[in-house]
Protein backbone atom coordinates (compact mmCIF):
# COMPACT_ATOMS: atom_id res chain seq x y z
CA UNK A 1 0.00 0.00 0.00
CA UNK A 2 3.03 2.07 0.03
CA UNK A 3 3.19 5.19 -2.81
CA UNK A 4 -1.02 5.23 -2.51
CA UNK A 5 -3.60 7.05 -0.44
CA UNK A 6 -5.91 4.51 1.15
CA UNK A 7 -8.08 2.93 -2.16
CA UNK A 8 -5.42 4.63 -4.33
CA UNK A 9 -7.94 7.70 -5.05
CA UNK A 10 -6.47 11.11 -3.55
CA UNK A 11 -8.88 12.51 -0.86
CA UNK A 12 -10.44 15.57 -2.70
CA UNK A 13 -11.19 13.25 -5.41
CA UNK A 14 -13.20 11.10 -3.18
CA UNK A 15 -15.04 14.16 -1.73
CA UNK A 16 -16.22 15.34 -4.91
CA UNK A 17 -17.37 11.74 -5.87
CA UNK A 18 -19.36 11.41 -2.13
CA UNK A 19 -21.05 15.14 -3.04
CA UNK A 20 -22.07 13.60 -5.96
CA UNK A 21 -23.32 10.95 -4.60
CA UNK A 22 -25.23 12.25 -1.79
CA UNK A 23 -26.67 13.94 -4.90
CA UNK A 24 -27.97 10.85 -6.59
CA UNK A 25 -29.21 9.66 -3.87
CA UNK A 26 -31.29 12.79 -3.31
CA UNK A 27 -32.51 12.10 -7.12
CA UNK A 28 -32.96 8.95 -7.43
CA UNK A 29 -32.48 7.15 -11.28
CA UNK A 30 -31.14 10.93 -12.23
CA UNK A 31 -27.29 10.97 -13.55
CA UNK A 32 -25.00 13.33 -11.87
CA UNK A 33 -21.56 14.23 -13.65
CA UNK A 34 -18.91 13.97 -11.91
CA UNK A 35 -14.83 14.46 -12.54
CA UNK A 36 -13.61 10.90 -13.64
CA UNK A 37 -10.39 10.20 -12.95
CA UNK A 38 -7.75 8.13 -15.06
CA UNK A 39 -7.52 4.99 -13.18
CA UNK A 40 -5.47 2.18 -13.70
CA UNK A 41 -7.20 -0.03 -16.01
CA UNK A 42 -8.75 0.23 -19.32
CA UNK A 43 -12.52 2.06 -19.75
CA UNK A 44 -14.84 -0.81 -20.34
CA UNK A 45 -12.94 -2.61 -17.08
CA UNK A 46 -15.42 -0.88 -14.25
CA UNK A 47 -13.48 2.22 -13.83
CA UNK A 48 -16.69 3.94 -13.16
CA UNK A 49 -17.49 1.40 -9.95
CA UNK A 50 -13.97 1.22 -9.18
CA UNK A 51 -13.87 5.02 -8.75
CA UNK A 52 -17.55 4.53 -6.47
CA UNK A 53 -16.28 2.13 -4.41
CA UNK A 54 -12.94 3.99 -3.97
CA UNK A 55 -14.98 6.72 -2.45
CA UNK A 56 -17.07 4.54 -0.32
CA UNK A 57 -14.62 1.79 1.37
CA UNK A 58 -13.57 1.51 4.45
CA UNK A 59 -10.92 -0.45 6.22
CA UNK A 60 -13.06 -2.62 8.69
CA UNK A 61 -15.15 -3.28 5.29
CA UNK A 62 -15.31 -6.43 3.72
CA UNK A 63 -15.44 -6.66 -0.13
CA UNK A 64 -17.18 -9.11 -3.09
CA UNK A 65 -16.50 -8.42 -6.64
CA UNK A 66 -18.42 -10.31 -9.23
CA UNK A 67 -18.54 -10.28 -12.88
CA UNK A 68 -21.50 -11.26 -14.72
CA UNK A 69 -22.36 -13.87 -11.02
CA UNK A 70 -18.88 -15.02 -10.84
CA UNK A 71 -16.13 -14.31 -8.62
CA UNK A 72 -13.48 -16.16 -10.42
CA UNK A 73 -13.39 -15.02 -13.69
CA UNK A 74 -10.69 -11.83 -15.09
CA UNK A 75 -12.27 -8.60 -14.28
CA UNK A 76 -13.32 -9.85 -10.33
CA UNK A 77 -10.41 -11.19 -10.06
CA UNK A 78 -8.13 -7.98 -10.85
CA UNK A 79 -10.74 -5.58 -9.12
CA UNK A 80 -10.66 -7.71 -5.91
CA UNK A 81 -6.66 -7.82 -6.20
CA UNK A 82 -6.48 -3.97 -6.98
CA UNK A 83 -8.37 -3.00 -3.64
CA UNK A 84 -6.66 -5.84 -1.77
CA UNK A 85 -3.34 -4.18 -2.91
CA UNK A 86 -4.26 -0.63 -2.55
CA UNK A 87 -6.90 -0.70 0.69
CA UNK A 88 -5.65 -3.88 2.30
CA UNK A 89 -9.58 -4.73 2.72
CA UNK A 90 -10.44 -8.05 3.33
CA UNK A 91 -12.36 -9.85 0.37
CA UNK A 92 -15.13 -12.52 0.14
CA UNK A 93 -16.84 -14.32 -2.03
CA UNK A 94 -20.01 -15.19 0.08
CA UNK A 95 -22.69 -12.28 -0.58
CA UNK A 96 -24.34 -12.72 2.83
CA UNK A 97 -20.43 -11.57 4.66
CA UNK A 98 -20.34 -8.82 2.27
CA UNK A 99 -20.62 -4.74 3.00
CA UNK A 100 -19.63 -3.51 -0.38
CA UNK A 101 -20.09 -5.64 -3.48
CA UNK A 102 -18.80 -4.30 -6.97
CA UNK A 103 -20.84 -6.08 -9.92
CA UNK A 104 -20.50 -6.15 -13.37
CA UNK A 105 -23.48 -6.88 -15.01
CA UNK A 106 -25.59 -9.09 -12.76
CA UNK A 107 -26.93 -9.14 -9.00
CA UNK A 108 -26.74 -11.78 -6.83
CA UNK A 109 -29.11 -14.48 -6.48
CA UNK A 110 -28.61 -14.30 -2.18
CA UNK A 111 -31.14 -11.38 -1.62
CA UNK A 112 -29.16 -8.22 -0.29
CA UNK A 113 -30.00 -7.26 3.20
CA UNK A 114 -29.86 -3.76 4.65
CA UNK A 115 -26.78 -1.64 5.04
CA UNK A 116 -25.31 -3.35 2.25
CA UNK A 117 -23.84 -1.65 -0.87
CA UNK A 118 -24.11 -2.90 -4.49
CA UNK A 119 -21.95 -1.01 -7.03
CA UNK A 120 -22.86 -1.57 -10.47
CA UNK A 121 -20.17 -0.77 -13.08
CA UNK A 122 -21.69 1.09 -15.95
CA UNK A 123 -20.75 1.20 -19.87
CA UNK A 124 -23.44 3.83 -21.58
CA UNK A 125 -25.21 5.42 -18.31
CA UNK A 126 -27.66 7.50 -20.73
CA UNK A 127 -31.29 5.03 -21.78
CA UNK A 128 -32.08 7.12 -24.32
CA UNK A 129 -28.86 7.37 -25.96
CA UNK A 130 -29.29 4.93 -28.95
CA UNK A 131 -32.05 7.01 -29.67
CA UNK A 132 -30.79 10.18 -29.26
CA UNK A 133 -27.19 10.83 -29.82
CA UNK A 134 -27.18 14.06 -28.07
CA UNK A 135 -26.53 14.69 -24.57
CA UNK A 136 -28.44 18.51 -25.01
CA UNK A 137 -31.39 17.02 -26.07
CA UNK A 138 -31.54 13.86 -23.78
CA UNK A 139 -31.22 15.93 -20.42
CA UNK A 140 -33.81 17.87 -22.04
CA UNK A 141 -35.62 14.81 -22.81
CA UNK A 142 -35.51 13.95 -18.81
CA UNK A 143 -36.03 16.87 -17.67
CA UNK A 144 -39.51 17.16 -19.49
CA UNK A 145 -40.40 13.29 -18.49
CA UNK A 146 -40.23 13.00 -22.62
CA UNK A 147 -40.04 9.45 -22.00
CA UNK A 148 -42.53 8.35 -25.27
CA UNK A 149 -39.62 7.42 -27.72
CA UNK A 150 -38.68 4.53 -24.90
CA UNK A 151 -42.06 3.21 -25.59
CA UNK A 152 -41.73 3.13 -29.33
CA UNK A 153 -38.25 1.34 -29.49
CA UNK A 154 -40.41 -1.15 -26.97
CA UNK A 155 -43.34 -1.28 -29.31
CA UNK A 156 -41.09 -1.92 -32.33
CA UNK A 157 -39.78 -5.24 -30.85
CA UNK A 158 -43.48 -6.24 -30.55
CA UNK A 159 -43.85 -4.95 -34.04
CA UNK A 160 -41.03 -6.88 -35.36
CA UNK A 161 -40.33 -10.22 -33.18
CA UNK A 162 -44.04 -10.22 -31.52
CA UNK A 163 -42.40 -10.28 -28.02
CA UNK A 164 -40.85 -7.03 -25.96
CA UNK A 165 -37.24 -8.37 -27.44
CA UNK A 166 -34.77 -6.58 -25.00
CA UNK A 167 -33.22 -8.73 -22.82
CA UNK A 168 -30.50 -7.05 -20.50
CA UNK A 169 -29.86 -3.30 -19.80
CA UNK A 170 -33.84 -3.50 -19.64
CA UNK A 171 -34.89 0.45 -18.85
CA UNK A 172 -36.46 1.30 -15.37
CA UNK A 173 -38.63 3.67 -13.86
CA UNK A 174 -37.29 4.97 -10.32
CA UNK A 175 -39.47 6.19 -8.20
CA UNK A 176 -42.52 7.35 -10.72
CA UNK A 177 -39.79 10.02 -12.45
CA UNK A 178 -36.57 9.11 -14.30
CA UNK A 179 -36.53 6.59 -17.14
CA UNK A 180 -33.08 4.92 -16.44
CA UNK A 181 -30.23 2.18 -17.73
CA UNK A 182 -30.06 -0.66 -14.65
CA UNK A 183 -26.81 -1.60 -16.44
CA UNK A 184 -26.41 -4.34 -18.90
CA UNK A 185 -27.91 -6.48 -16.05
CA UNK A 186 -30.03 -9.43 -17.34
CA UNK A 187 -33.97 -8.62 -17.21
CA UNK A 188 -34.49 -11.68 -15.14
CA UNK A 189 -32.68 -9.19 -12.63
CA UNK A 190 -35.19 -6.49 -12.76
CA UNK A 191 -37.51 -7.60 -10.57
CA UNK A 192 -34.81 -7.29 -7.75
CA UNK A 193 -34.06 -3.66 -7.90
CA UNK A 194 -37.79 -2.65 -6.93
CA UNK A 195 -37.69 -2.55 -2.66
CA UNK A 196 -34.30 -3.59 -2.57
CA UNK A 197 -33.07 -3.07 1.12
CA UNK A 198 -29.71 -2.40 0.26
CA UNK A 199 -28.74 0.84 -1.81
CA UNK A 200 -27.60 0.51 -4.99
CA UNK A 201 -24.86 3.11 -6.49
CA UNK A 202 -23.87 2.94 -10.60
CA UNK A 203 -20.96 4.44 -11.85
CA UNK A 204 -19.58 4.95 -15.24
CA UNK A 205 -16.23 6.13 -15.86
CA UNK A 206 -15.89 6.94 -19.80
CA UNK A 207 -19.48 8.74 -19.44
CA UNK A 208 -18.52 10.56 -16.10
CA UNK A 209 -21.57 10.05 -14.52
CA UNK A 210 -22.89 8.41 -11.27
CA UNK A 211 -26.46 7.34 -10.26
CA UNK A 212 -28.44 5.76 -7.57
CA UNK A 213 -31.14 3.61 -6.22
CA UNK A 214 -31.64 4.04 -2.61
CA UNK A 215 -33.30 1.43 -0.01
CA UNK A 216 -36.85 0.01 -0.35
CA UNK A 217 -37.52 2.42 -3.99
CA UNK A 218 -40.15 1.79 -5.95
CA UNK A 219 -38.33 0.10 -9.58
CA UNK A 220 -40.98 -0.34 -12.30
CA UNK A 221 -39.61 -1.91 -15.72
CA UNK A 222 -41.10 -0.03 -18.70
CA UNK A 223 -44.12 -2.58 -20.13
CA UNK A 224 -47.31 -2.38 -21.94
CA UNK A 225 -50.73 -3.45 -20.15
CA UNK A 226 -51.02 -6.06 -23.08
CA UNK A 227 -47.24 -7.10 -23.19
CA UNK A 228 -46.65 -7.21 -19.30
CA UNK A 229 -42.65 -7.14 -18.45
CA UNK A 230 -41.96 -10.89 -18.38
CA UNK A 231 -37.73 -12.48 -17.51
CA UNK A 232 -36.53 -15.08 -18.87
CA UNK A 233 -37.36 -18.76 -18.06
CA UNK A 234 -35.80 -22.01 -18.66
CA UNK A 235 -36.61 -25.63 -19.47
CA UNK A 236 -33.59 -26.59 -17.74
CA UNK A 237 -32.48 -26.43 -13.78
CA UNK A 238 -28.37 -25.76 -12.95
CA UNK A 239 -26.11 -29.06 -13.93
CA UNK A 240 -24.41 -28.37 -11.11
CA UNK A 241 -26.71 -27.20 -8.28
CA UNK A 242 -30.25 -28.18 -9.64
CA UNK A 243 -31.61 -24.91 -9.33
CA UNK A 244 -34.55 -24.10 -10.92
CA UNK A 245 -34.83 -20.29 -10.08
CA UNK A 246 -31.25 -18.75 -10.69
CA UNK A 247 -29.93 -17.06 -13.66
CA UNK A 248 -28.68 -19.61 -16.34
CA UNK A 249 -25.56 -19.37 -18.56
CA UNK A 250 -25.29 -21.96 -21.17
CA UNK A 251 -21.33 -24.05 -21.56
CA UNK A 252 -20.46 -25.23 -24.55
CA UNK A 253 -18.69 -28.45 -23.25
CA UNK A 254 -17.34 -30.43 -26.50
CA UNK A 255 -17.39 -29.91 -29.95
CA UNK A 256 -20.22 -32.37 -30.78
CA UNK A 257 -23.09 -30.13 -29.82
CA UNK A 258 -22.47 -30.67 -26.09
CA UNK A 259 -24.10 -28.38 -23.57
CA UNK A 260 -24.70 -27.76 -19.83
CA UNK A 261 -26.84 -25.10 -18.06
CA UNK A 262 -24.93 -23.69 -14.74
CA UNK A 263 -25.90 -21.06 -12.49
CA UNK A 264 -24.67 -17.63 -13.52
CA UNK A 265 -23.98 -16.73 -9.82
CA UNK A 266 -21.04 -18.93 -8.39
CA UNK A 267 -21.69 -18.46 -4.99
CA UNK A 268 -25.29 -18.96 -4.92
CA UNK A 269 -24.42 -22.31 -7.15
CA UNK A 270 -21.49 -23.50 -4.73
CA UNK A 271 -23.37 -22.78 -1.34
CA UNK A 272 -26.08 -24.53 -3.08
CA UNK A 273 -23.16 -27.84 -3.22
CA UNK A 274 -22.96 -26.82 0.29
CA UNK A 275 -19.00 -26.22 -1.21
CA UNK A 276 -18.79 -22.98 0.68
CA UNK A 277 -15.24 -22.51 1.95
CA UNK B 1 -17.43 0.42 17.14
CA UNK B 2 -16.15 3.83 16.53
CA UNK B 3 -12.59 4.35 17.66
CA UNK B 4 -11.92 7.64 19.65
CA UNK B 5 -10.44 10.73 18.02
CA UNK B 6 -7.65 12.62 19.43
CA UNK B 7 -8.10 16.17 19.36
CA UNK B 8 -5.91 18.11 17.06
CA UNK B 9 -4.55 21.18 18.77
CA UNK B 10 -4.68 23.50 16.38
CA UNK B 11 -5.50 27.24 17.67
CA UNK B 12 -8.44 29.38 16.09
CA UNK B 13 -8.01 32.58 18.19
CA UNK B 14 -8.01 30.86 22.27
CA UNK B 15 -10.59 28.27 21.23
CA UNK B 16 -9.93 25.05 19.68
CA UNK B 17 -11.79 24.20 16.36
CA UNK B 18 -11.09 20.29 15.84
CA UNK B 19 -10.18 18.47 12.73
CA UNK B 20 -10.40 15.08 11.70
CA UNK B 21 -7.21 13.25 13.22
CA UNK B 22 -7.03 10.85 10.54
CA UNK B 23 -8.77 12.56 7.54
CA UNK B 24 -8.38 9.42 5.29
CA UNK B 25 -10.18 7.25 7.28
CA UNK B 26 -12.12 9.23 9.75
CA UNK B 27 -13.96 11.20 6.64
CA UNK B 28 -14.30 7.77 5.14
CA UNK B 29 -16.23 6.39 7.81
CA UNK B 30 -18.39 9.79 8.50
CA UNK B 31 -19.00 9.88 4.98
CA UNK B 32 -20.97 6.67 5.06
CA UNK B 33 -22.94 7.91 7.77
CA UNK B 34 -24.20 10.69 5.78
CA UNK B 35 -24.65 8.23 2.99
CA UNK B 36 -27.13 6.17 5.36
CA UNK B 37 -29.23 9.30 6.33
CA UNK B 38 -29.52 10.62 3.11
CA UNK B 39 -30.48 6.76 1.61
CA UNK B 40 -32.55 5.97 4.61
CA UNK B 41 -34.37 9.50 5.03
CA UNK B 42 -35.10 10.28 8.95
CA UNK B 43 -32.88 7.72 10.14
CA UNK B 44 -30.85 9.01 13.23
CA UNK B 45 -27.31 8.17 13.59
CA UNK B 46 -24.57 9.86 15.66
CA UNK B 47 -21.04 11.18 14.70
CA UNK B 48 -17.81 10.40 16.67
CA UNK B 49 -16.63 13.72 16.00
CA UNK B 50 -15.17 16.33 18.52
CA UNK B 51 -17.38 18.81 19.15
CA UNK B 52 -16.52 22.93 18.18
CA UNK B 53 -16.08 25.08 21.14
CA UNK B 54 -18.53 25.75 23.72
CA UNK B 55 -18.64 29.02 23.20
CA UNK B 56 -21.64 31.36 21.10
CA UNK B 57 -22.29 31.24 18.53
CA UNK B 58 -20.38 27.46 17.32
CA UNK B 59 -21.92 25.99 20.16
CA UNK B 60 -25.41 26.31 18.01
CA UNK B 61 -23.84 24.67 15.39
CA UNK B 62 -23.18 20.75 17.07
CA UNK B 63 -20.33 18.21 16.51
CA UNK B 64 -22.88 16.25 13.69
CA UNK B 65 -22.89 19.32 11.11
CA UNK B 66 -19.35 20.30 12.07
CA UNK B 67 -18.44 16.63 10.81
CA UNK B 68 -20.55 17.02 8.11
CA UNK B 69 -18.32 20.06 7.05
CA UNK B 70 -15.03 18.15 7.62
CA UNK B 71 -16.27 15.20 5.28
CA UNK B 72 -17.28 17.14 2.38
CA UNK B 73 -15.95 20.76 2.13
CA UNK B 74 -13.15 21.53 0.68
CA UNK B 75 -11.62 24.33 -1.79
CA UNK B 76 -14.37 23.52 -4.42
CA UNK B 77 -17.40 24.17 -2.26
CA UNK B 78 -18.49 27.44 -1.31
CA UNK B 79 -20.52 27.76 1.87
CA UNK B 80 -23.06 30.41 2.97
CA UNK B 81 -23.65 31.06 6.45
CA UNK B 82 -26.61 32.31 8.00
CA UNK B 83 -26.23 35.32 10.57
CA UNK B 84 -26.75 33.76 13.44
CA UNK B 85 -23.98 31.48 13.19
CA UNK B 86 -21.50 33.18 11.69
CA UNK B 87 -18.45 34.22 13.56
CA UNK B 88 -14.97 35.05 12.89
CA UNK B 89 -13.50 31.75 14.47
CA UNK B 90 -15.88 29.94 12.54
CA UNK B 91 -14.77 31.38 9.36
CA UNK B 92 -11.09 30.87 10.04
CA UNK B 93 -11.71 27.05 11.37
CA UNK B 94 -13.87 26.58 8.63
CA UNK B 95 -11.08 28.05 5.92
CA UNK B 96 -8.08 26.35 8.08
CA UNK B 97 -9.99 22.80 7.75
CA UNK B 98 -11.51 22.68 4.26
CA UNK B 99 -10.02 25.28 2.24
CA UNK B 100 -13.82 25.90 1.57
CA UNK B 101 -14.69 29.77 0.08
CA UNK B 102 -17.35 31.59 1.93
CA UNK B 103 -20.10 33.33 -0.21
CA UNK B 104 -22.71 35.89 0.81
CA UNK B 105 -24.86 34.46 -1.90
CA UNK B 106 -26.90 31.77 -1.04
CA UNK B 107 -27.88 31.19 -4.33
CA UNK B 108 -24.04 30.15 -5.55
CA UNK B 109 -23.83 27.92 -2.70
CA UNK B 110 -23.20 24.44 -2.53
CA UNK B 111 -23.52 24.07 1.73
CA UNK B 112 -25.89 26.79 3.58
CA UNK B 113 -25.07 26.63 7.33
CA UNK B 114 -27.79 27.60 9.68
CA UNK B 115 -30.04 27.12 12.70
CA UNK B 116 -33.87 26.76 13.02
CA UNK B 117 -34.20 30.36 14.26
CA UNK B 118 -32.46 31.53 11.41
CA UNK B 119 -33.92 29.64 8.76
CA UNK B 120 -36.09 32.17 6.20
CA UNK B 121 -37.94 30.43 3.36
CA UNK B 122 -37.71 33.04 1.18
CA UNK B 123 -33.39 33.12 1.58
CA UNK B 124 -33.00 32.26 -2.40
CA UNK B 125 -31.32 28.70 -1.91
CA UNK B 126 -30.40 26.93 -5.28
CA UNK B 127 -32.74 24.55 -6.58
CA UNK B 128 -30.63 23.39 -9.15
CA UNK B 129 -32.21 23.43 -13.18
CA UNK B 130 -34.36 20.97 -14.48
CA UNK B 131 -31.51 19.86 -16.40
CA UNK B 132 -29.27 19.95 -13.59
CA UNK B 133 -31.69 19.61 -10.26
CA UNK B 134 -27.83 18.04 -8.82
CA UNK B 135 -26.39 21.47 -8.62
CA UNK B 136 -28.63 22.87 -5.64
CA UNK B 137 -27.52 23.95 -1.99
CA UNK B 138 -27.37 21.31 0.67
CA UNK B 139 -28.74 22.64 3.84
CA UNK B 140 -27.23 22.15 6.64
CA UNK B 141 -29.17 22.76 10.08
CA UNK B 142 -29.09 22.40 13.71
CA UNK B 143 -32.22 21.88 14.98
CA UNK B 144 -34.24 21.76 18.56
CA UNK B 145 -34.24 17.82 18.36
CA UNK B 146 -34.04 15.05 16.70
CA UNK B 147 -36.52 12.29 17.69
CA UNK B 148 -38.32 9.47 15.63
CA UNK B 149 -42.18 10.51 16.74
CA UNK B 150 -44.21 12.90 16.36
CA UNK B 151 -46.84 13.97 13.84
CA UNK B 152 -44.86 14.19 10.62
CA UNK B 153 -44.82 11.36 8.84
CA UNK B 154 -41.94 10.71 5.93
CA UNK B 155 -42.29 8.26 2.86
CA UNK B 156 -40.64 7.53 -0.47
CA UNK B 157 -37.07 6.35 -1.77
CA UNK B 158 -35.30 4.93 1.07
CA UNK B 159 -38.28 4.24 3.55
CA UNK B 160 -40.25 0.91 3.55
CA UNK B 161 -43.62 2.30 4.68
CA UNK B 162 -43.53 5.27 6.80
CA UNK B 163 -41.09 6.76 9.15
CA UNK B 164 -41.83 9.89 12.05
CA UNK B 165 -39.10 12.25 12.40
CA UNK B 166 -39.81 15.13 15.03
CA UNK B 167 -37.29 18.07 14.79
CA UNK B 168 -38.80 20.49 17.48
CA UNK B 169 -41.63 22.66 17.49
CA UNK B 170 -40.29 26.32 17.12
CA UNK B 171 -41.81 28.42 14.13
CA UNK B 172 -38.61 27.74 12.43
CA UNK B 173 -38.62 24.18 12.84
CA UNK B 174 -42.00 24.31 11.44
CA UNK B 175 -41.23 26.22 8.63
CA UNK B 176 -38.52 23.92 7.53
CA UNK B 177 -40.94 20.85 6.93
CA UNK B 178 -43.24 22.49 5.46
CA UNK B 179 -40.49 23.75 2.42
CA UNK B 180 -39.58 20.08 2.76
CA UNK B 181 -43.03 19.02 2.14
CA UNK B 182 -42.86 22.05 -0.60
CA UNK B 183 -40.23 20.00 -2.67
CA UNK B 184 -42.57 17.62 -4.14
CA UNK B 185 -43.99 20.18 -6.27
CA UNK B 186 -40.70 21.22 -7.66
CA UNK B 187 -38.92 17.85 -7.85
CA UNK B 188 -36.36 17.33 -9.75
CA UNK B 189 -35.53 20.56 -8.56
CA UNK B 190 -35.32 21.08 -4.82
CA UNK B 191 -33.54 21.78 -1.56
CA UNK B 192 -31.57 18.74 0.50
CA UNK B 193 -31.40 19.10 4.20
CA UNK B 194 -29.17 17.44 6.63
CA UNK B 195 -30.13 18.34 10.54
CA UNK B 196 -28.14 18.01 13.41
CA UNK B 197 -28.74 18.16 16.87
CA UNK B 198 -25.78 18.26 19.50
CA UNK B 199 -23.71 14.90 17.66
CA UNK B 200 -27.32 13.36 16.57
CA UNK B 201 -27.88 13.71 12.77
CA UNK B 202 -30.99 12.79 10.45
CA UNK B 203 -31.52 14.06 6.30
CA UNK B 204 -34.31 14.61 4.58
CA UNK B 205 -33.44 14.94 0.73
CA UNK B 206 -36.10 16.42 -1.94
CA UNK B 207 -37.36 13.16 -3.10
CA UNK B 208 -39.31 12.22 0.77
CA UNK B 209 -42.81 13.30 1.05
CA UNK B 210 -43.47 14.97 4.41
CA UNK B 211 -47.28 14.64 5.47
CA UNK B 212 -48.64 15.58 8.66
CA UNK B 213 -50.29 12.76 10.31
CA UNK B 214 -52.89 14.65 12.13
CA UNK B 215 -56.30 13.99 11.34
CA UNK B 216 -58.36 16.55 9.65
Amino acid sequence: MDGYNFAYLDEQTKRMIRRALLKAVAIPGYQVPFGGREMPMPYGWGTGGVQLTASILGADDILKVIDQGADDTTNAVSIRHFFQRVAGVETTTATTAADVIQTRHRIPETPLRAGQILVFQVPIPEPLRFIEPSEQETRLMHALEEYGVMHVKLYEDIARYGHIATTYAYPVKVDGRYVMDPSPIPKFDNPKLDGNPALMLFGAGREKRLYAIPPHTRVESLDFEDHPFEIQRWEHSCALCGSDRSYLDEVITDDKGGRMFVCSDTDYCQTRRGEVA
Amino acid sequence: MDKEMTVKTEMTRDLVWPGLADPAHDSQRLFRQILGAMSEPGTLTTLAVPAPPQAAPSDALGAALWGVILTLCDLETRVWIAADLDSPPLREALTFHTGARITDDPANADFALLTHESFDPQTPFALGSDTYPDRGTTLLVAVERLDNAGPLSLSGPGIETTRALDIGDSPGCRALMDRLAANRASFPRGLDMIFGCGAQLAAVPRSTRVDSREVN
